[in-house]
């Protein structure tokens, strides 16, 4: 069953030959992240015009997340000339359009802005790069096998935490846009757009899709000692894959690595690089202990981080349900079937 | 005028002071190369190596003790030995092999020092500066090589067959266990996701679990190095209890290197080895729109002539059964032939490329059945081999060349070529063509096909009377 | 966002003013802060930690070891155990590093008056206690009895020997030594801070424990305290290590179940330990 409605005033029709032309105008004078083509594979990065973007994809590799959070970052330079050391601060991040971002990886935003931001002391890094971010979604035409954003309460067509979003319709794109952001975007650069006078269809995903139980984070509390997390993790290689294609996963090293020798001056930069908790030496202290040394242990964190450490610590749940982990885990472990064990072992406890 | 930064690593015993003889007798050398002494030739690891062209270094030159003179009886054996190899996978990565040089220079030897240093710098120069050297991120995206292409051929299964292997093997699984032969059951499940995946089986009564078909791709033996070597500090007796596994011909080559490397007792492993038609291959999100999933088999089960288990202690199927035409029945091209076929500088960007999307997740090495170093080199000390940030792409693109050019260095003689690591890959970077080519090398030095018998790899062990030296 | 819109990831510049060997690869380090550091500082309170830099390796956090009220030079005892420890001891008099902080919460000083109290140090864990041990001399009357059990694996590992005379001279103060493997000249207790412990069997009777040290010696000096001395695990009091890159709650990696150690802690009584989801062993 598809609910029919009329779409709200603000949103407006563009044809597809002017989105191109709109987003030509904006590479032209800022950067431009959108899904590219890169060896048959759908991964975000620099687009020169709108004819280098991918129109057809499904689910690029990799999320939005890289776009602020990159994989490593320098957070400033190090020169050391005999007994001085200066600590030169890097170049603010440029101002930068991220189109084409799906509603899942936005969502994920929403949980990195929430440590990252809404909570002190401030990652002045991410925070200036999400600042001068600007966020153009394209809704998702369908969702995969994998994917469950609409059990993690959101959609294939969820406008919030964009600045833009566009859905494709014959001949062209539905605009609505949703922020002041984007807005501010439209005025630097006018979209060419008409009123949209044809049938908007909105699906009900909740028919298409089924929406899995939730569990309540007392399930989590209650099942931290369940034997279910060894056999879970069984299969699990302790590989980084889950967490590095994750739209929320944000754990980091810090190091320094040397750049150049001249004249006496040696420059290193302080790196700040991913890192996963699925790794041995996570949480290894100096000395050799390790209050984790097993993998169960590790994956399990890794599922309390994402739905019960992170809602206690920061409000929202550290998962939008886009299903990378699922597809490329090397083993087939699959969130899914935990979080629905989850909400099993708690409908147990409570008959 | 051009001239070529050289590193020489030079052995304290015999070169090192060779290249003091050669001053002495007022030798002439060019004064391009810098030396780096080292205890022995055999110290020198490929890392160094990489490391130094990846910095900027247009040539190095490795040179040791002449065979039989080593200070430490065999230590120069293991260099004649891996350079060569080393050579190969440079060239295949884009370098000119004539850039790394292993020569022989007694301490009493100045004059053959001079000369080696000269001939040395001349051919480096004649090279020219080295691309090697990654600088900055801008790659070109333009396609080198977009579409691989793939044989779209039908495979062909003998379903009956199938499902009378999987229920010989539940059978066997069951009686293994309720017989308290082993303690558990390595197989494979189905996913509520209709996914096939590794399964781990304690009780008969989950044996019914346990599937066979033609998407069982992973490596099961992976799982036993972890299982059968206890962690320090958790001493649990049942990590010694004798495992069952289920195990493809190809997937059994790695228990003889596990038993060659003494990872654990034969005894403690009860392999159920299972006569395969071969894999398909299986979805990859690549991030497009949604294919249906082909029935082409997985590369290496076109090219697979074992298809009977050798070393199995129950062996399930009929071994007369041969389903899908064997390789030698057609002469299929071979991906690893079109790199061969590039030139350098094409080869150079070809991996680059490839190399560019990795995301340093460690899949490829944690799926691998016979990578599995206590601490991997490329994390000592939690190095994330990230290297120098450049923009937001990430991670330096030498580095992730030095992981992966690293790590099939360290697989030359152990690869048994399952291609796990490929399969693991999120970025299906083609390792395997990396192993391949160790693989190819290896043969050609020392005869030897990694994992066929328990014996050691020979590229890890002295010179025997017939291997020659370069 | 922080004072002063100081970027949390980066460190003030300290120099190097004064290093002193206190064991074996155990070296105290007398910082004084350059930058700003030295206002930031001000309010760095016993218990709280700083990350050092040696710059071009690497950072890594270390408990302050020095009280401000003492002076604005920050001491730090570092074991030279790792990669950035081994940059940080290469460094002489006039070099600079990296501090950044304070971060962290602190021992609850104030709560502390008028009770007796009992420090158990284990090897380099003494460092974090330092500035406890001070406060208290330095304000002897504000609090009651002073036990001062101090452990370390061998005579050589023993930190702040040269302090012990001032230690053991402040009223009703006693400091009692122990070692695993003992040295000749070593005419101390043998064997573990346990059975130190048990020897000199402190009343829990108004009086607080306050401990550091490895994991494991935390979780057995904590058993003897409740199990066979009578305190309540909420009158001991622990600073916990963790690995961490931030200091600042953002890297994920110092967490005990939903608790982090560098904001949440690292000062935890064993009450709170004991409600963690995660076991900190």
């Amino acid at each position: 069953m598809s609910l029919k409605s009329n779409p709200p005033a603000s949103v407006r029709f563009i044809s597809r030959e002017h989105l191109a032309l709109w987003l030509d105008q904006i590479a032209a004078h800022m950067l431009l992240i959108a899904p590219r083509d890169v060896d048959g594979f759908v991964l975000y990065r620099k687009a020169n015009s709108a004819a280098d973007i991918f129109w057809d994809y499904s689910r690029p590799v990799m999320p939005i997340k890289d776009a602020l959070f990159p994989p490593t970052e320098r957070l400033f330079t190090i020169e050391k000339h005999g007994q001085d050391v200066r600590i030169i601060q890097s170049e603010p991040p440029p101002e930068q359009v991220l189109f084409g971002v799906r509603p899942c990886d936005a969502h994920g935003l929403q949980a990195l802005d929430a440590l990252f931001i809404s909570t002190d002391p401030i990652n002045t890094y991410y925070a200036q790069r999400r600042e001068k971010s600007v966020l153009i979604g394209l809704a998702c035409k369908e969702m995969l096998q994998s994917c469950f954003c609409t059990s993690m309460g959101s959609a294939p067509d969820d406008p919030r935490y964009l600045d833009i979003l566009l859905e494709e319709v014959v001949g062209g794109y539905l605009v609505q846009t949703v922020s002041e952001k984007g807005a501010a975007l439209q005025e630097r650069f006018p979209m060419i757009t008409n009123p949209f006078f044809g049938e908007r269809v909105k699906k009900d995903w909740s028919k298409i899709h089924a929406v899995l139980d939730y569990p309540p984070l007392d399930a989590w509390r209650l099942s931290f000692n369940d034997p279910y997390w060894d056999a879970v993790s069984e299969i699990c290689l302790s590989c980084r894959a889950c967490a590095y294609v994750c739209p929320t996963c944000r754990c980091f090293d810090v190091r320094d690595e040397p750049l150049t020798y001249q004249a006496g001056t040696q420059t290193y930069e302080r790196i700040r690089c991913w890192d996963s908790c699925a790794g041995e030496a996570y949480r290894r202290i100096a000395g050799g202990h390790n209050p984790r040394p097993e993998k169960g242990q590790r994956l399990k964190n890794r599922f309390y981080c994402k739905f019960y450490y992170f809602p206690l610590q920061y409000g929202p749940a550290a998962c939008t349900g886009c299903g990378r982990c699922i597809d490329v885990c090397p083993a087939g472990v699959d969130i899914t079937e935990v979080l629905q064990h989850m909400a099993q072992e708690v409908s147990v406890e409570v008959a | 005028m051009y001239e070529p930064k050289i590193i020489a690593y030079l052995c304290t015993w015999c070169s090192y002071t060779g290249a003091d003889t050669a001053g002495i007798a007022r030798l002439k050398s060019p004064a391009n190369f810098r030396s780096i002494r080292v205890p022995c030739s055999g110290r020198v690891s490929p890392e160094l190596i990489m490391r130094s062209f990846d910095q900027g270094a247009d040539g190095v030159l490795v040179l040791g003790c002449h065979i039989g003179e080593c200070h430490y009886d065999s230590g120069n054996h293991r260099t004649a030995k891996r350079i060569p190899v080393l050579k190969a996978l440079l060239e295949f990565t884009g370098l000119e092999p004539e850039r790394l040089r292993l020569d022989w220079v007694s301490a009493s030897e100045g004059e053959r020092f001079s000369r080696i240093v000269t001939e040395f710098t001349e051919t480096v120069r004649r090279l020219g500066p080295n691309p090697w050297r990654v600088e900055n991120q801008t790659y070109p995206y333009k396609p080198v090589f977009t579409q691989m292409f793939r044989e779209e051929t039908q495979a062909q299964f003998n379903l009956q067959e199938l499902l009378a292997s999987a229920q010989a093997m539940r059978d066997t699984a069951r009686e293994l266990l309720s017989s308290g032969q082993v303690s558990c059951v390595i197989g494979y499940e189905t996913t509520p996701r209709n996914r096939t995946r590794p399964v781990f089986i304690y009780h008969p009564e989950e044996v019914d679990r346990l599937v066979w078909n033609q998407d069982c791709t992973h490596n099961l033996t992976t799982y036993l190095n972890h299982i059968l070597q206890p962690i320090p500090n958790k001493s649990d007796p049942n990590r010694h209890q004798k495992i069952a596994v289920v195990v493809k011909p190809c997937d059994e080559r790695a228990i003889n290197i596990h038993l060659a490397e003494k990872r654990y007792e034969r005894e403690l492993v009860h392999l159920i080895g299972m006569v395969c038609q071969g894999i398909l291959e299986q979805p990859h999100s690549s991030g497009k729109t949604i294919t249906e999933r082909t029935q082409t088999l997985q590369d290496r089960c076109q090219e697979c002539a074992q298809r009977s288990p050798r070393i199995a202690d129950t062996v399930i199927g009929n071994e007369q059964l041969n389903i899908n035409p064997s390789p030698t029945s057609q002469q299929r091209p071979k991906w690893i032939d079109e790199v061969k076929g590039m030139s350098p500088i094409e080869r150079m960007e070809f991996w680059l490329r490839q190399f560019d999307r990795c995301i340093r997740c460690y899949a490829c090495r944690q799926a691998c059945p016979v990578c599995d170093c206590p601490t991997c080199l490329y994390e000592r000390d939690d190095s994330l081999w990230v290297g120098p940030s450049l923009g937001w792409e990430g991670i330096g693109l030498n580095e992730k060349r030095s992981f992966h050019l690293g790590r099939a260095y360290h697989l030359a003689g152990r690869c048994i070529g399952c291609d796990e690591c490929e399969r693991a890959c999120p970025m299906e970077i083609p390792i395997s063509f990396l192993n391949q080519r160790v693989a190819e090398e290896v043969a050609a030095l020392f005869g030897y096909q990694a994992g066929l018998t328990p014996k050691p790899t020979p590229f890890v062990t002295a010179l025997s009377g017939e291997e020659v030296v370069p | 966002m922080t004072l002063n819109n100081h970027n949390p990831m980066e460190p003030y510049l300290g120099r190097v003013v004064g290093i002193r060997e206190l064991g074996a690869e155990i070296k105290l380090f007398s910082v004084r802060l350059l930058n700003g550091g030295q206002e930031a500082f001000k309010s760095c309170r016993p218990g709280q930690f700083a990350f050092l830099s040696a710059f071009g390796i690497g950072e890594a956090p270390f408990g302050v070891a020095s009280t401000t009220e003492r002076g604005d030079v920050l001491d730090f005892a570092i074991q030279r155990l790792g990669s950035v420890t081994t940059g940080l001891h290469e460094l002489g008099e006039g070099d600079i590093l990296g501090v950044r902080g304070p971060l962290g919460n602190c021992f609850p000083m104030e709560s502390f008056k008028g009770k007796d109290i009992i420090v158990l140090g284990g090897g380099i864990g003494g460092a974090p206690l330092r500035p406890v041990i001070q406060t208290v001399l330095d304000h002897r009357s504000d609090y009651g009895r002073f036990t001062i059990l101090w452990a370390a694996r061998h005579p050589s590992l023993l930190v702040f020997t040269d302090e012990y005379e001032e230690w053991r001279n402040a009223p009703d103060t006693q400091l009692h030594l122990t070692v695993d493997v003992p040295d000749p000249k070593w005419d101390h207790n043998v064997g573990l801070i346990t059975d130190l412990l048990e020897k000199v069997a402190p009343s829990p009777i108004n009086s607080v424990t306050i401990t550091c040290g490895p994991p494991i010696m935390i979780h057995f000096v904590n058993k003897m305290l409740v199990e066979q001395l009578g305190f309540k695990p909420e009158q001991n009091y622990v600073t916990l290590e963790a690995r961490m890159h931030c200091g600042i709650g953002k890297c994920g990696r110092c967490n005990l179940g939903e608790k982090l150690v560098c904001v949440d802690g690292p000062v935890f009584n064993m009450q709170e330990v004991g409600n963690f989801l995660e076991s900190f062993l």
